[in-house]
């Protein structure tokens, strides 16, 4: 029986003069713990969701004990086609405006002075450290009916717009949430781009935009690509910010799988959009992955 | 603005400032059509900078650059027409040897048949045609650096600049790079200017030499002139080894002067300018490889410089030898001989007169 500390010490020591032998069980016991937080918080209720959608709905119990398709059949609705296409539309939209915008930023931050670079950072998680219920509210006051931007509207004299409650503020509340997430991988690949080559290619006579086509896009590319799988997953799986900020009759997926839990409580319907959604993203991101493998490859190689 | 004949580069009151404490300049050279001009100086003399301006990444707080008599300075950096080698060579990761040769080309939306025939010349020209598709990790360091010249010479630039291309090699790819350097640029007649803080590159490379400190020109010079009548004492202690004495003048004579150290040591100086006048202090300034050691008693007299001295230690440096020297009146001199014959035969404590011949002296303003 080893109660005491330093025997435990010693023994241990022991272990560790003993060479490669103990290699094995340190990786188990460095991932281990998560491993088995994983296997039990998540990968246990997803598989148990996955059986749900292959169960017969019944309204008077959670599920009957009977397999079918039909969940997923139902899927082929045009009502839910069209939810899926306004989730992945919007998540597309999402994502490019995070490039757009995330691109210049990242570009600053990534050449930027170690304190102003800070100062960037600060600002731009800033929206990740606020509540989303405050940060939503905080857009309601701006884009609501007398929100900020119609009062400045009719302050020089034009018609109100209705901005709040579309897809236009969905998109705004996403990218506002959602920047960092593609900045800062676009940032990093920035930052591993020495600035000499952005000279060497000045000096070749590229200006700045030829710079950018050639040098920086294509060497950020796996920052991009990372920045963009992120925003997208993350978007097209957003529940807060459309629930508050979109038109109740235009939802995203997210907000049908919450109604159909909660308020029709046809958990089997709400599985098989769960898995649907959880599908599409997984295949999205395998092929993002075999496209960029390939490309580098064919780099190598050609 | 006319253009000066011969003139490639004129760089006119160039000046830099990065705070009240740090300014380069005001800078002033130029740059004669088909020589090789190096910048030399320690790091932080404003070398780099002065290249950066002229390809324009720094801009100028006062003074003008022309090349060929146009003024240079106000354009934006990919229309100059001169040709950087960076440091670290900066060769496009992503693309190929060819591409990266090609790269300028392509810009300028020349045709694909004649860059493949372009890139396909200037990589023979570097000896590395049956690398093209090579990327730049898969290459050594001196083909990187051949391809990073390669990429400048494609585009034909009126001068084409080198900021410390060779100090990332060891010791030995890097006088082989140097020679090759020397001989691509003189076969091509091409105007370049080089950044160094190696006074042996500059010295094997250059048709004249910049000498900088502290942002500001000390000498201009051929490699002859800078090392054997250095213009400042920065200049002497820089290029070379040198021993330094300070002293004052005492007499003055037709094309000589003496002088007497601190240390009591009367000199005989050949001049061959106006000396400044009697009473004015100077450093005369001895080159250790001419100052001469011989076995006691075989020399002549203070009248031609000789002097008994002691051996305090001998260096070996394998080619060399380097003798550290006791004179009598406490002076110490740093001597240096080959390593053959009887120079192999000294030894510390041993007693030997040295003779310093008036012609190796140089006097220099303190």
């Amino acid at each position: 029986m080893v109660t005491d500390p330093a025997l435990a010490l010693g023994v241990s020591r022991q272990a560790r003069g003993g060479g490669a032998a103990k290699a094995g069980p340190v990786w188990a016991a460095l991932t281990g713990p998560y491993a088995l937080f994983l296997l039990f918080l998540l990968i246990v209720p997803l598989a148990n969701v996955a059986l749900f959608s292959i169960h017969r709905y019944s309204p008077t119990q959670v599920a009957l004990p009977e397999l079918t398709f039909d969940n997923y059949r139902k899927i082929a609705d045009l009502y839910y086609l069209r939810l899926f296409a306004r989730t992945l539309k919007l998540g597309l939209v999402t994502t490019v405006i995070c490039a757009l915008l995330g691109y210049p930023l990242a570009y600053w931050l990534a050449r930027a002075r170690p304190r102003p670079q800070a100062i960037g950072l600060f600002l731009l998680i800033m929206p990740l450290m606020v509540s989303a219920v405050i940060r939503i509210f905080g857009w309601i006051v701006i884009l609501g009916r007398n929100g900020l931007v119609n009062e400045a509207l009719a302050a020089v004299g034009l018609e109100p717009v209705r901005l709040l409650y579309s897809d236009t503020a969905v998109v705004i509340g996403l990218v506002n949430v959602f920047l960092p997430f593609m900045a800062l991988p676009l940032m990093a690949a920035i930052e591993r781009i020495p600035s000499t080559l952005e000279e060497a290619a000045r000096n070749l006579g590229a200006n700045w935009y030829q710079t950018f086509r050639r040098i920086i896009l294509p060497l950020s590319m796996p920052g991009l690509i990372s920045g963009s799988l992120l925003v997208y997953s993350i978007s097209i799986s957003a529940f807060v910010t459309p629930a508050l900020m979109g038109n109740s009759r235009e939802r995203m997926v997210a907000q049908q799988i919450y109604d159909e839990v909660l308020v029709s409580f046809n958990w089997p319907s709400a599985s098989s959009l769960a898995v649907t959604l959880v599908f599409l993203t997984l295949m999205l991101m395998f092929s993002a992955l075999y496209v960029t493998r390939r490309a580098a490859r064919l780099e190598q190689t050609r | 603005m006319m253009m000066v004949d011969g003139i490639e580069l004129e760089i006119e009151g160039l000046t830099r400032h990065y705070s009240p404490q740090v300014t380069v300049g005001p800078i002033s050279f130029e740059v004669r059509t088909g020589e090789f001009f190096s910048l030399l100086g320690p790091s932080g003399c404003g070398k780099t900078t002065t290249l950066r301006c002229i390809a324009g990444f720094e801009t100028l707080n006062a003074g003008a650059i022309r090349l060929q008599g146009e003024r240079l300075d106000d354009k934006p950096p990919h229309r100059r027409d001169v040709g950087l080698v960076f440091q670290n060579y900066a060769l496009f990761p992503h693309l190929s040897v060819f591409d990266n040769v090609a790269f300028g080309l392509k810009l300028r939306r020349i045709a694909r048949a004649e860059i493949v025939e372009r890139v396909g010349q200037i990589l023979r020209l570097v000896d590395l045609s049956t690398l093209a598709r090579r990327f730049p990790a898969q290459l050594s360091g001196g083909q990187q650096q051949r391809v990073a010249i390669a990429r400048s010479l494609v585009l034909e630039p009126r001068i084409l600049m080198f900021d410390e291309p060779l100090s990332n090699l060891d010791f030995k790819l890097r006088i082989q790079m140097r020679d090759e350097l020397k001989s691509l640029q003189r076969r091509l007649g091409k105007t370049a200017i080089y950044v160094t803080h190696d006074q042996t590159e500059a010295l094997a490379l250059s048709d004249r030499i910049a000498v900088l400190s502290h942002g500001q020109i000390e000498q201009i010079g051929t490699p002859d002139e800078i090392y054997e009548r250095p213009a400042t004492r920065f200049v002497a202690e820089f290029i070379g080894s040198s021993n330094l004495l300070p002293a004052t003048i005492v007499e003055r004579g037709e094309g000589v002067v003496i002088v007497t150290t601190d240390r009591g040591l009367r000199l005989r100086c050949a001049i061959d300018g106006e000396a400044a006048g009697t009473g004015v202090e100077v450093a005369v300034l001895i080159r250790p490889e001419r100052v001469q050691i011989k076995a006691t008693g075989l020399a002549g007299t203070p009248e031609e410089n000789c002097f008994p001295a002691r051996v305090v230690t001998v260096t070996y440096l394998g080619e060399d030898l380097r003798l550290d020297l006791e004179l009598t009146t406490g002076q110490l001199l740093q001597g240096a001989l080959k390593n053959v014959g009887a120079a192999r035969d000294w030894a510390p404590a041993q007693p030997v007169d040295i003779l310093l011949d008036p012609a190796d002296l140089r006097l220099l303003r303190l």
